[in-house]
């Protein structure tokens, strides 16, 4: 019933090729449907319409758009490594694209008479291809702002590998939970191991919540969009990109969401299934519509984050990633591999074990020396520390007086 | 699936092992939460204990050691009398170059530079020449000497490699971190990584030729394969030949001892005396261990190769020698000589070879620390004095430090009543015994050769005028005194005693396959 | 599994040529940057070999560990050194490179024509044995069981690799040499120290120079208007008159 790693790699070539050119129009779809959506949301928070003038709700405004950008002028500044500058647009999106290969859609359905899984093809490693092609996008990022030859992209292209090599070690750390409990790293097995236990995003709460933010910051997605600052650094790493190869860009940053997305729906949210449905609404074609369901939930998250919350520091930032969300997941996933030697060895003890370990954490938290504040100066008592002839401050309880031209301009409106 | 069956790990056997990393994982944490003034007495206290503690636990085990309870962890780690012979010797050579690391008296705040990351010669190097030199050097010397461990108990190619990488990396960074001429410090620790990483590539290279040899990589299976195969060995001899070029790297073994007068040259004495002595003696283990367990099959095809290795070896050591002026790189160029002997007892391919080359290592070992250590003493506002000339007319000034180096010289040079006579004898005697008389002829002849510069330096030193520019000679701290004693004590009794060690390594002298 | 299949033939000789390609164009490269790219080009062809031959997990690590992490860390400096920073191209041995080609190529062919001759005829065998539970489950249980040891002492070499970073790379700052937002603000308001921001300079009110001092309001130049890097520049009459406003 349930596809396993034999069921893939049987596939008659025509159906390999329709599968991938599917995937790929998926894709792009997904791509011009995710930045209406995304306006249209954003617009919405901010009490304002969006784009509503072409197509119905103005769903062809990506469109419209996308085929603005394709013609406009492409330029090349002088001093660009041309080679390089054309490449790394192209890394960007093959590898954006590559990454989709391994996202089970749904279960068993059949094409043209043919038996076949909806996925593209699964391997043993599935998981980890999706972690090397973002590793290699990366260098997308990083060669297009090395070889614009200017200066803002250039920080911009080396922020974005800090960042985007310290959050994959965090999303990597966090898979690892997933793979110890599935005992496999094939994405079309994990969806089956789910259900039959639980979702792991409700089994392994911690690593889910990691992957969730590390994924933003992998996607260079608000509030991590650091590589592409417009208060710091202009555009950031595309900064003197036009045209096509901008819009390149542009198409793998929303891939990458919606990979990130469908990866988090595959290995945490249950995959294509939905629970607490009838047997047959979990079969055939319906699991590709709860797959995009819950990746347009997800999709949802990114543009609520976007639309709420501001820009992160940098160093905070890096600070969060290597000091927080690392060891947190180290020592989850010794957590994690403790209660499943527990479990697996001494299932009998397993309580004792679980409260010592409650009873240590919680000795540690009650004698654990806490720091003493030193008392705060109140203003007052700062304002007075302070030596003579500094720069005056005006005092807090300071009533500005009206200003002349106002009290001319409130007594004419009376007037008349 | 299977049920995994998982191996079962001694862990008494292993203790040395794992005290050395644990107390170097424990000085780590020191270094990020202990105050900086009492940091090095903290991590000078706990590597010594360390050691002791590891040294009883393998002197603990002498004795017990069977057929049976020798490999452990499914075999990637043998512990028989030859392996515990040689964690003994590692752990005791370490112990007193260690004391080395810890001398703070003959300069301020000891021979490490406090923070290797100044800029040499800017601003803040100046300021940092009166602060506490760095202490992170005694867990990296406590994680190279557990990798040395681990180095002459592997008993499969791949843990070797691994071991090779642990103790290596610590010596790449001690290299670095010289308090004066920091710029000759860091070209130093910069040829040897990128030599040493070359070395190692060319191990690994050949582990995988092996293992496509012999479709295993632990030295029982390479014995066998080595046996029995009726297949070309050209694998074999292209991945032996791989091997031991990694391993004779590390022996500094001509052609490939380049590396090792710039980087004795340019380490700081102490790191210099712990490479001298603990190095050589892990990398000899290693070798003997491959040569003789894994490989003894294919005897006919590496002596020949080996011998003439040895041969260039000792004559580029003693000819170089000789054309020498710095005192640090004459120890250097003999300390590739004195890897030629040790090949020469090795080559003898005999259990007298064996027992011969494991008392060649400890006795040199004892020799080469308290003869850097005297290095690290003749000194003036400049650091060490370390060009020969600087010697001249030393005995004069302190006829006790100059009558110690001149004792040292004799017993580098193998004059009757030191150890390096013993040495070289039982070296020499085993060789002979071997059939390998052509070997032999070459060494007494090196060692003809070499005897010369140093009698030049013993000339020197008492019979010159003291002139203008000779330096004063430090009065040596309680450490480097206990290593000064205890070096030149060793030297003159295993030189006039040698029968207790030699007993020892002749019990040592027996592999578990 | 003794012969060698036609796609793992095909995948072979498209990438043989261009892994090959990448090293040579990675020591022939004059920039560092596009040196490196050549680099990553090997290493996925390496990566992806492995993945042909049946090891996918080592294939994938290869590619997430040396192209993801490492090459990108290498990027990383290069880009800081500067793009136009290439080595000197002076032979400080002379002959050197002619030496060291021969012996490259040499040992290269030594150890390649040994290897293809030791290995005519040679049947594979052993592999499905090794991935009959699963490569990467096969890989799990050797880590786990005989190469315990090896594996966790890998964990030393990793700590020692951080310290060293530490150490060579990592200057400690003193006790009172980090100085905070609060602290540089305390200063920035303090007696003697004008805690607004510097006027602009005179450009386009009399001149189009950088180099003309702004105007107080007494018509004397305003000091702090020009950088300190211009050199003084004498100005002429009409750039010193001050200029005349409506109310005159």
């Amino acid at each position: 019933m349930n596809p396993t790693l034999a069921d893939f790699g049987k596939d008659v070539w025509w159906i390999v090729l329709i599968k991938i050119v599917a995937v790929f129009v998926f894709l792009v779809v997904m791509t011009l449907f995710t930045i209406w959506y995304e306006r249209r949301v954003v617009a919405r928070m901010q009490v304002r319409p969006g784009p509503n003038r072409h197509g119905p709700f103005g769903l062809l405004q990506s469109l419209a758009d996308g085929l603005k950008l394709a013609f406009k002028e492409d330029i090349m500044p002088l001093k660009a490594d041309r080679v390089v500058f054309f490449l790394a647009p192209v890394i960007s999106t093959v590898c954006a694209f590559t990454a989709f290969a391994i996202m089970p859609f749904g279960p068993f359905v059949s094409i043209f008479g043919q038996r076949t899984p909806l996925q593209l093809t699964d391997i043993p490693v599935a998981v980890l291809l999706v972690l090397a092609t973002s590793g290699l996008g990366i260098y997308g990022i990083v060669l297009s702002g090395w070889a614009s030859g200017s200066t803002y992209p250039l920080l911009g292209g080396l922020r974005s590998s800090a960042q985007m090599i310290s959050y994959e070690v965090a999303m990597g750390l966090s898979i690892v939970a997933v793979f110890m409990s599935a005992g496999t790293m094939s994405t079309s097995e994990i969806v089956t191991k789910q259900a039959d236990s639980n979702w792991y995003a409700i089994l392994l709460l911690p690593s889910f919540v990691i992957y969730a933010i590390s994924a933003v910051g992998e996607t260079n997605r608000a509030p991590f969009d650091l590589p592409e600052a417009e208060s710091e650094l202009v555009g950031g790493f595309h900064t003197e990109y036009s045209s096509l190869k901008f819009a390149l860009f542009f198409l793998a940053e929303y891939i990458n969401m919606v990979t990130v997305s469908g990866l988090a729906v595959t290995l945490f949210l249950g995959g294509w299934r939905m629970p607490f449905l009838p047997d047959w609404l979990n079969q055939g074609w319906w699991g590709a519509l709860w797959f995009t369901i819950k990746v347009l939930i997800l999709l949802f998250m990114f543009v609520w984050l976007r639309g709420t919350l501001p820009r992160l520091r940098y160093d905070q930032f890096m600070k969060f990633g290597w000091k927080v969300l690392i060891p947190a997941n180290l020592v989850w996933i010794l957590v994690l591999a403790g209660v499943k030697t527990v479990n697996a060895h001494a299932p009998q003890q397993r309580w004792y074990w679980i409260g010592g370990a409650f009873a240590l954490v919680l000795l540690a938290a009650i004698f654990w020396p806490s720091k003493k504040d030193s008392p705060k100066p109140t203003l007052e008592q700062e304002v007075a520390a302070r030596p003579a002839g500094s720069f005056p401050v005006p005092p807090l309880d300071l009533q500005v007086p009206v200003s002349p031209r106002a009290q001319r301009i409130t007594a004419e409106r009376e007037v008349v | 699936m299977p049920e995994l069956k998982l191996p079962d790990i001694d862990y008494a056997a292993l203790l040395p092992m794992l005290i050395l990393f644990g107390a170097a994982c424990v000085g780590v944490l020191i270094e990020g939460f202990v105050p900086r003034s009492v940091r090095n007495m903290v991590q000078l206290v706990l590597s010594l204990a360390a050691m002791v503690a590891a040294l009883v636990f393998v002197i603990r085990r002498a004795g017990e050691v069977t057929a049976e309870n020798a490999a452990t962890i499914g075999g990637a780690i043998m512990i028989d009398n030859m392996g515990l012979f040689m964690e003994g010797a590692l752990l005791v050579l370490g112990l007193v170059s260690l004391l080395l690391f810890g001398e703070r008296t003959l300069e301020r705040g000891g021979a490490f530079v406090p923070h290797a990351a100044v800029t040499v010669g800017s601003e803040r190097d100046r300021e940092q020449a009166v602060d506490s030199g760095a202490t992170e050097v005694y867990p990296l010397a406590l994680f190279s000497l557990g990798g040395m461990l681990m180095f002459v108990t592997a008993n499969d190619l791949l843990t070797m490699f691994v071991a090779l990488e642990v103790f290596s990396l610590p010596l790449y960074l001690m290299c670095a971190l010289a308090r004066r001429k920091r710029l000759l410090s860091q070209e130093s620790a910069l040829k040897y990584f990128l030599l040493g990483a070359y070395a190692s590539a060319f191990f690994l290279f050949g582990v995988a030729m092996i293992y496509g040899f012999a479709k295993g990589v632990d030295f029982r299976a390479i014995h066998e394969a080595v046996r029995g195969s009726e297949t070309s060995p050209t694998l074999l001899l292209i991945g032996l030949a791989l091997v031991a070029i990694g391993l004779l790297f590390k022996i500094a073994a001509a052609p490939f001892h380049v590396w090792t007068p710039d980087v004795y040259q340019g380490a700081p004495t102490p790191v210099t005396a712990f490479m001298a002595a603990c190095t050589k003696a892990a990398a000899f283990g290693a070798l003997l261990r491959v040569l003789y367990v894994g490989f003894d099959g294919a005897k006919w095809h590496f002596t020949p190769v080996l011998g003439a290795v040895a041969v260039l070896t000792m004559l580029v050591g003693a000819v170089l020698a000789v054309t020498q002026t710095d005192l640090k790189r004459l120890l250097a160029y003999s300390s590739v000589a004195n890897a030629g002997y040790l090949m020469v007892g090795l080559l003898g391919g005999n259990k007298d070879g064996l027992s011969s080359t494991l008392f060649y290592l400890v006795a040199y070992g004892f020799t080469v620390i308290a003869a850097f250590a005297l290095v690290s003493l003749v000194r003036d506002a400049d650091g060490e004095a370390t060009h020969l000339s600087r010697w001249a007319g030393l005995g004069r000034r302190s006829p006790l430090f100059a009558g110690i180096f001149t004792f040292l010289l004799l017993a580098f040079a193998g004059i009757p009543l030191t150890s390096g006579f013993m040495a070289k004898f039982g070296v020499f005697g085993a060789a002979i015994a071997g059939d390998q008389t052509w070997l032999v002829i070459f060494g007494v002849l090196t060692s003809i050769v070499l005897a010369f510069p140093y009698l030049r330096v013993v000339v020197m030193m008492w019979l010159s005028e003291p002139g203008e520019t000779t330096p004063s000679v430090s009065i040596p701290g309680v450490l480097t005194s206990a290593v000064l004693g205890i070096g030149t004590v060793a030297t003159l009794l295993l030189g006039v005693l040698p029968g207790p060690l030699l007993e020892l390594a002749d019990q040592a002298s027996s592999f578990i396959r | 599994m003794s012969g060698v299949e036609t796609g793992e033939a095909v995948a072979f000789f498209l990438l043989a040529p261009l892994s090959v390609i990448g090293a040579l164009g990675m020591v022939m490269a004059r920039n560092a940057v596009h040196s490196a790219l050549w680099l990553v080009l090997t290493m996925l062809s390496l990566g992806v070999f492995y993945i042909v031959q049946a090891g996918p997990f080592i294939g994938m690590v290869q590619i997430i560990v040396y192209t993801g992490a490492i090459m990108m860390l290498f990027l990383f400096v290069l880009m800081l050194v500067g793009r136009d920073a290439s080595d000197s191209v002076i032979e400080t041995l002379r002959g050197q490179r002619v030496v060291a080609i021969v012996l490259g190529v040499g040992l290269a062919g030594l150890l390649g024509l040994g290897t293809y001759r030791a290995t005519q005829g040679l049947a594979v065998t052993g592999l499905d044995e090794a991935n009959k539970a699963g490569n990467v489950q096969g890989l799990a249980r050797l880590i786990f069981t005989n190469y315990v040891f090896a594996f966790e002492v890998t964990s030393a070499l990793l700590i020692t690799a951080a310290v060293g970073a530490m150490i060579l790379a990592h200057v400690e700052r003193r006790r009172g040499e980090r100085v905070g937002q609060a602290a540089k603000m305390r200063e920035r308001f303090l007696p003697g120290n004008y805690p607004g921001p510097k006027a602009g300079p005179g450009v386009y009110a009399t001149s189009t120079s950088v180099a003309t001092p702004a105007k107080l309001p007494d018509g004397s130049p305003a000091p702090r208007s020009i950088s300190p890097i211009l050199p003084t520049r004498e100005l002429t009459a009409a750039e010193k008159a001050n200029k005349h406003t409506e109310g005159r």
